[in-house]
């Protein structure tokens, strides 16, 4: 079974859609403001990353013509969501476990509850665009995001769903920066993956792995599926050297988001004329993308 | 198609392994106690469920929900007779709150941790060199629906064995945001009673080993028919009829069952007054002119968050086994929308049984149901 990236959405600091993943980050752009695209309402209480999942979510949906005109799903029960996202709520979390010792209980926020709950990216966005599908929230370290893409496949393979959207993403706050060590991309990419694309599919979605090492990631992609012509890998270490690689630094740490938003990336690849394979690499996680056509 | 559940682990405030939790069910002792590690002078509620794992008493420290999943881990393997090198296998981890209590204890004490311990990649690799693991976050049905992607794997080919677990410990914040809005704190946990007050959490572990073939002369614990998950896409924290009921006539129709085919229901009963009334009211009308054994576990272990589903479907392959059920502790009084089932209380149930469906359900409406047969 071939899949399809039927719908594709990127919301970074200066980057709005996935051609801009081939260019250098734009020095000193905005942050991603949610409610400019999808509204004020139903944005309050939650937290950065929740706003920004509910932001990608609602473009992809969009790309892939699976919004009907009340802002949900059409046959959402065959809808699927896939999120990964490794610091999420770690603001949520630090900021109560500070206020309990500083005061009590009760100087918590109900309002914050459901927020301490690591899955909430992705309870909202089937909450809000009617996803009835099986509801996966990944925090895998290093590899998540191509394991979302993984998971998203298995699930779409298996038939639990017809269409995946599967979001990468994080947030930006003083709690992920010390986690991390340095700034955190503030926002990520979501796809839509389809057993069948209501539309012209952005990309094909080719093998994706996982092995024991990096290069033997790179074996196995590249024995399974030849000649590509583009690597989305931050780590040029495990890359062919001499082949055209985009390392996507520039927005911080991806994180969770990073796996996401490489094949994001060779959607605009695709879209900016690209015809061979492209690769997605995140440490020993690989993914193959293929451009709609199929490869030349 | 079936497949055999090949080994089993498990850890629980009342016990070390599932033997030792199912004799505490059907005995009813609890694992309900003073907090161990937080400041009570911070919370209105002064109990929980916790392990009694800290080598200094009354000092929390970080990594022990990855500590209860290797051991966990540890007793499924070996009871499956897998070598502790995993490393061909995949392990899934099902989990609601990841090592959030060590994140807690960085940013509030400083104690060394970084980013690269959230999840449980590590300490698999560390304890087991398992390389194919993954970490899912997935509120209180996290193991179940873990269970769920296992299946798949098996299903489409992509391995022959994997090991599904699901793990917690209680944080601060998700205990501390519970008591900001629980006023009258539950005195303990009492399921599917008329009245019940709300849910405690407790602490667990819980691990199977499912394979596409139980090697011969091994011996099998179990059979899984089906593991079905959906989202109810309704509410943050309150379940939704339409959502839990479409999860449990999908298990069973992928089971190829009819619910008069089933002899036990492991509820997820919580034991909050919403939970309990929506799994009621969706269990009378599924089960309806049916007439299984109902039970639950949380009385005795609490709301053990991730780990809960998995823990209920050990506990179900031992009912099957043992042709025992244990009570539902503290069920004085049903709930009315329970009235017409039959729920087990007071003793256990001794009778021959065949087919088990166990329900775990989480916040954001995330439901997984599975249905699994006895080896015999």
């Amino acid at each position: 079974m071939t899949l399809a990236v039927s719908g594709v959405a990127v919301a970074l600091p200066g980057a709005s859609g996935p051609d801009a993943l081939l260019r250098p980050a734009v020095a000193g752009a905005g942050p991603v403001d949610p409610a400019a695209l999808i509204g004020r309402k139903g944005l309050r209480f939650k937290d950065r990353a929740t706003r920004l999942g509910l932001h990608l979510a609602y473009a992809a949906l969009t790309d892939a013509g699976l919004l009907g005109s009340d802002g949900r799903a059409v046959t959402g029960d065959r809808v699927a969501t896939v999120v990964s996202s490794n610091l999420g709520n770690a603001d949520t979390v630090c900021r109560a476990v500070e206020t309990i010792a500083k005061d009590s209980t009760a100087a918590l926020s109900p309002m914050d509850t459901p927020n301490a709950s690591s899955n909430i990216i992705a309870s909202e966005t089937a909450i809000r665009y009617g996803l009835r599908g099986p509801n996966l929230t990944v925090c895998n370290g290093r590899t998540s995001g191509l394991d979302a893409v993984r998971w998203a496949a298995l699930l779409l393979r298996s038939g639990r769903a017809d269409h995946v959207l599967v979001t990468g993403v994080e947030p930006d706050n003083e709690v992920t920066r010390r986690l991390v060590g340095g700034p955190v991309a503030d926002g990520g990419a979501a796809l839509v993956l389809s057993r069948t694309a209501a539309g012209e599919p952005r990309a094909l979605l080719g093998p994706v792995v996982r092995t024991p090492q990096p290069l033997a990631t790179v074996a196995e992609l590249t024995r399974r599926t030849p000649r590509g012509g583009l690597w989305l890998s931050t780590d040029a270490g495990p890359v062919p050297s001499g082949a055209q690689r985009v390392a996507l630094t520039g927005w911080g740490d991806l994180s969770g988001a990073l796996g996401v938003v490489q094949c994001a990336a060779a959607v605009g690849w695709f879209a900016e004329g690209g015809t061979r394979p492209a690769y997605a690499l995140t440490g020993t996680a690989g993914a193959a993308l293929l451009p709609p056509g199929g490869a030349a | 198609m079936t497949y055999p559940i090949t080994g089993t682990g498990a850890v629980a405030a009342i016990g070390a392994d599932p033997g030792e939790i199912f004799d505490s069910l059907c005995a009813g002792r609890s694992g309900l106690a003073p907090l161990k590690a937080f400041d009570r002078s911070r919370y209105r509620a002064q109990q929980l469920f916790e392990i009694d794992d800290r080598p200094n008493p009354g000092l929390d420290e970080p990594g022990r929900a990855g500590r209860l999943l290797a051991e966990a881990v540890r007793q499924a393997a070996a009871d499956a007779g897998l070598p502790e090198d995993l490393g061909g296998i995949p392990v899934l981890v099902g989990t609601g709150l990841r090592e959030l209590r060590s994140l807690e204890l960085w940013w509030r004490d400083g104690t060394v941790f970084d980013a690269d311990r959230l999840h449980f990649e590590n300490v698999l690799r560390e304890r087991f060199a398992a390389v194919d693991t993954h970490t899912f976050a997935g509120a209180c049905s996290a193991s179940l629906y873990a269970l769920a992607l296992g299946w798949d794997l098996l299903e489409l080919g992509e391995t022959d064995t994997v090991v599904v677990a699901g793990c917690d410990v209680v944080t601060e914040s998700m205990f501390g945001q519970a008591d900001r809005v629980q006023f009258d704190p539950p005195p303990s946990v009492r399921p599917f009673d008329q009245d019940r007050r709300g849910t405690i959490l407790g602490e667990g572990a819980a691990a199977v080993v499912l394979t596409r073939e139980a090697p011969p002369g091994r011996p099998v614990r179990g059979l899984l028919r089906s593991v079905a998950v959906n989202c109810d896409a309704h509410h943050q924290t309150a379940p939704d009829e339409t959502g839990v009921e479409a999860a449990v006539r999908e298990a069973q129709r992928h089971a190829g069952v009819a619910p008069a085919d089933i002899d036990l229901v492991v509820l997820h009963a919580t034991g909050t007054p919403l939970n309990d009334r929506t799994e009621a009211t969706v269990t009378a009308r599924v089960f309806a002119g049916a007439r299984p054994a109902l039970t639950g576990i949380k009385s005795l272990t609490g709301h053990t968050s991730g780990s809960a589903g998995l823990l209920s479907l050990i506990v179900a392959l031992r009912c099957l086994e043992a042709g025992v059920v244990p009570p539902i502790a503290g069920l004085a009084e049903p709930l009315p929308e329970g009235s017409t089932l039959r729920l087990v209380a007071g003793e256990p149930l001794v009778t021959p049984m065949r087919l088990a469906q166990v329900n775990s359900f989480g916040f954001g409406g995330v439901n997984a149901v599975a249905i699994v047969g006895g080896a015999a």
